[in-house]
């Protein structure tokens, strides 16, 4: 409710609205700038004060001038396979005559990869597609495959971060009028001329959006790599991960981390030039009816199907294979069916059990609230004030988790500000680092929305909070449960930056799983992840509830937002 | 629209019980905020390098034993040892537990660690502990061969007896062996093969160049590899024996073998933190852990580490895997001199070779 202010009222005129900035400038400078500077502070001196050494020596190193171009490829790769793939999966749900049953499978399976801890496809991978793969080896007969390099860990990314994509175009696609498609029919358009020129280039700021996210989330995936990249596929998040964990060289991952930040930057300003350049307002307030199927011919949407089917059976045979490792003596060698795994985590891993729902239970309300706002001011607000927060809401984002879990850690295990070994380390790293999806869900959906809407509620004499509760609100709803769903799960899976911030006092779930798989207990390992899908699906299945309750009476004016 | 008058909905109940909501969720918000300050006498907070399958009864056993209340979290050697270096001005635990001798030498080297020599001390060989007592040795870990059984069998090899047998195009792309960049497995392993060669670096260089074309996969931790061995993926690789024994406990069908040349061995050790806040608690589970008390509970888990002290005997059947096997002692001096020269030699020439 912090951001209950009007569209167009001058920032200074405004205090409420003030007050909000100022705390949430405090807010960034705490948790996002400080941190970074006390990381730069550590790579960018050495006993004598400045100095520029290690970047130069960095730009200068042939093997960190290689990660940093896979690192490029790999995500650029991922990003294309990711937004194709999202984008084929929020298309055929939303334009082709799909059974509500294949819908509710569809965004089951399409959540998974999401909801699972980072190795589960990596794990599956390993299994299926290596010298004794299941598919390979046993189905296949190949001699020799080998599973470790560039096809597998741009397959597997892609594939466990194209849910992102399909999350920010679903509601785009749902969103584009069906009205606007039916008058270029009824103008004689034929379907594959509308989807090219009213569909496509309505949805291509949220393929910017969808692009942008998974780039950045493969840009920072250490995970996949670490298992998938093999000898040959050095990128940097792995580097820098390596080089701080296992070299202790603290300044060397920095610099490395450094170099990632150049294209984060670069990709994250061609998205926004992208989007600027034109305007995508699609909801302007008149009624207009959803679409119904009219997208797709029959081929092309036969085409779909099978497409969607393919990989989510294939999505669902991964997954299928975790729960099968969960449940027998050890894969592969002995396999008689046990409940032991599940013994071991609800015995030994309780304490990493409790301590990980309680941080995502308070991380998400906040992170949800964090988004909508920050979203909210950067859509609704203009001038430098507005770049500034949106430039500094990414950085955590953008950083390799990594990266920001060690600056967090130098930053606040000194005074002024002790936090190492508290809950409020992670639940922050959380919603800083997690929370730039609901920003995004939030900008993409304002962006739909014509200004004019707020200024009608306005011109009818309701007051600019009454204007934000019962217009605005509404419409970012989706956006605020989005940023509350993608903060939970991240709080369950997320282990990148947590590795480091983690403690005595407050351990996670992923740290365990990491830990079982290199103490090669890869059944409790199963165990772990099929535990945290079990609960997230449940929670994001309470939350998917609400907001289909919540927003109910809005589609009656035309929001068509909500599915 | 009606957003508004939702909460309205949930705020029926009783007073009383709203109160009692209140309460809660603010209990529950103040919970995490608060720091790990509490210290109750006799707790003591550690970082076990020491899988937790193997940390777990030791430290139970210490609980019963002392009285003393032990909170801690496994991580692997270098991810222990960047957090201990990371916190050195806000100590957050009091020993570090477990981990190869060179994990220990490298925090030396950053003065993380207090000098203390148990009782124990004066009873291990020199390899066994530091001079000054920065760090003491409660178990050894030599490294072994491990490859799969049916590999083997479908390319009609013997288990490798010679670090030439790596060598073999047979085992092309098929070795898995740990990142030296994380992995203590890895460090003693280099180390293990510049001894094996004299230190002769150029040979020893050469030779890893071979064999970098037969590895399938660096993993990040030394046990990382052992289930891709264990499961056929891989056919073999370098890896401690305490990991290699368990996978065969597991039930994966592996063989173990030992190079005729001689392969190195890690102390592993137990170190108290400068700055801790449980000092004397601290103190007593090294007391504890370098002594028989705890090193004769080794072989009763089935944890296949061979005890420091000379006065507790490795368990028979772990006796009888090494039976035969040359163990060539690591000059830990000039190891911990040159480790991070080696490394970075080896980053650049072997690992970034492919």
């Amino acid at each position: 409710m912090a951001a209950a202010v009007t569209a167009r009222a001058p920032a200074h005129s405004d205090p409420f609205r003030m007050g909000v900035i100022v705390v949430l400038w405090l807010l960034l400078g705490l948790f996002v700038l400080y941190p970074l500077a006390c990381l730069l502070g550590r790579a960018f001196s050495d006993d004598t004060g400045f100095t520029l050494g290690p970047i130069v020596g960095a730009l200068g190193n042939p093997t960190h001038l290689r990660a940093l171009r896979n690192s490029l490829v790999l995500a650029t790769l991922v990003g294309i396979l990711g937004t194709a793939a999202g984008f084929l999966f929020a298309y055929t749900v939303e334009r082709t005559d799909m059974s509500r049953g294949a819908k509710r499978l569809i965004d089951l399976v399409i959540l998974l990869p999401l909801i699972s801890p980072p190795f589960t496809t990596s794990i599956g991978f390993v299994f299926s597609f290596g010298p004794r793969g299941l598919i390979t080896y046993h189905l296949l007969g190949m001699q020799n495959a080998q599973v470790y390099g560039w096809v597998s860990t741009t397959c597997a990314e892609a594939l466990t971060y194209f849910p992102l994509g399909f999350l920010a175009l679903r509601p785009l696609i749902a969103a584009i009028g069906g009205d606007l498609e039916e008058a270029a029919f009824s103008l004689g358009g034929s379907r594959w001329q509308v989807f090219r020129t009213v569909t496509l280039p309505l949805t291509t700021p949220g393929l910017g959006n969808a692009f942008l996210l998974i780039f950045a989330a493969s840009l920072a995936d250490f995970a996949t790599p670490l298992i998938l990249a093999g000898n040959n596929l050095p990128v940097l998040p792995t580097d820098a991960y390596l080089q701080i964990t296992g070299m202790f060289d603290l300044k060397g991952g920095a610099v490395l981390s450094l170099l990632l930040l150049v294209p984060a930057g670069l990709v994250f300003f061609a998205q926004r030039y992208l989007v600027e350049r034109r305007s995508y307002v699609t909801i302007t307030g008149k009624i207009g009816g959803r679409a119904h199927g009219a997208g797709a011919a029959p081929l092309a949407r036969l085409l779909l199907w099978a497409n969607c089917a393919a990989l989510t059976l294939f999505i669902l045979y991964l997954y299928g294979l975790l729960v099968y490792a969960s449940a027998v003596v050890a894969f592969g060698a002995n396999e008689t069916l046990t409940l032991d795994n599940y013994r071991v985590i609800f015995t030994e891993g309780i304490p990493a059990i409790k301590d990980t729902l309680i941080i995502a239970l308070i991380g998400m309300p906040l992170g949800g609230l964090y988004g909508v706002i920050v979203g909210y001011l950067i859509a609704r607000s203009r001038g430098i004030g507005r770049h500034m927060i949106e430039i500094v809401s990414m950085i955590n984002y953008a950083l390799p988790g990594t990266i920001v879990g060690i600056a967090y850690l130098i930053a606040f295990n000194d005074q002024p500000l002790v936090l190492t070994g508290t809950a409020t380390i992670i639940i922050a790293c959380y919603i800083f680092r997690y929370s730039p999806t609901g920003i995004r869900t939030t900008v993409a959906l304002l962006q739909q929305i014509d200004r004019s809407i707020e200024e009608a509620s306005f011109s009818l004499g309701a007051s600019s909070l009454r204007t934000f509760r019962s217009v605005t609100l509404p419409l970012i709803l989706p956006a605020f449960f989005a940023g509350l769903g993608t903060v939970f799960i991240r709080a369950m899976t997320a282990i990148s930056a947590t590795i480091f911030l983690v403690s005595i006092n407050w351990t996670l779930i992923t740290v365990r799983i990491l830990e079982n798989m290199t103490e090669v207990a890869l059944g409790p390992a199963a165990a772990f992840s099929v535990f945290v899908i079990v609960v997230v699906l449940a929670v994001t299945s309470l939350l998917n509830i609400a907001l289909s309750r919540m927003t109910a009476p809005t589609q009656r004016v035309s929001v068509g937002t909500a599915s | 629209m009606r957003l508004g008058a939702r909460p309205a909905a949930g705020l029926t109940h009783s007073k009383g019980s709203r109160f009692t909501r209140r309460a809660f969720v603010a209990s529950a918000l103040a919970a995490p905020f608060a720091g790990g300050t509490a210290r109750a006498a006799g707790a003591l907070n550690a970082y076990s390098i020491w899988p937790e399958n193997y940390a777990r009864p030791m430290m139970e056993a210490f609980e019963k034993a002392s009285g003393i209340a032990v909170k801690f979290v496994r991580f692997s050697s270098g991810e222990a040892l960047a957090r201990v270096t990371a916190e050195k001005n806000n100590p957050q635990i009091d020993v570090l537990f477990g981990g190869p001798v060179e994990t220990f030498t490298a925090g030396q080297s950053k003065g993380v660690f207090e000098p203390y020599k148990s009782p124990s001390w004066a009873d291990l060989p020199a390899r066994f502990k530091d001079k000054d007592g920065q760090w003491t040795a409660i178990a050894d870990d030599p490294l072994v061969f491990m490859t799969n059984t049916a590999f083997l069998k479908q390319h009609n090899l013997q288990p490798p007896a010679s670090w030439g047998d790596l060598l073999n195009p047979a085992y092309k792309d098929m070795l898995q062996m740990a990142d030296a960049r994380t992995s203590g497995t890895a460090v003693t392993r280099i180390f293990s093969i510049l001894q094996a060669h004299d230190r002769n670096e150029d040979a020893a260089f050469a030779y890893m160049k071979k064999l970098r074309k037969n590895i399938q996969s660096y993993t990040k931790s030394g046990g990382g590899g052992t289930l891709p061995v264990g499961l056929g993926q891989a056919g073999g690789g370098i890896f401690f024996i305490v990991d290699a024994l368990f996978t065969r406990q597991k039930g994966y069908d592996v063989q173990i073998s030992f190079p005729k040349e001689g392969i190195g061995s890690a102390a592993e050790c137990i170190a108290l933190i400068k700055g801790a806040k449980n000092l004397d608690a601290g103190k007593k589970l090294i007391d504890w852990a370098t002594s028989p008390d705890m090193q004769s509970l080794l072989a009763p888990n089935k944890i296949n580490f061979l005890p420091a002290h000379p006065k507790v005997a490795a368990d028979p059947s772990l006796a009888d895997v090494l039976k035969g096997a040359k163990i060539i002692e690591i000059d830990e001096a000039w190891a911990g001199a040159n480790r991070q020269r080696i490394i970075e030699r080896w980053i650049a020439e072997v690992l970034n070779a492919g």
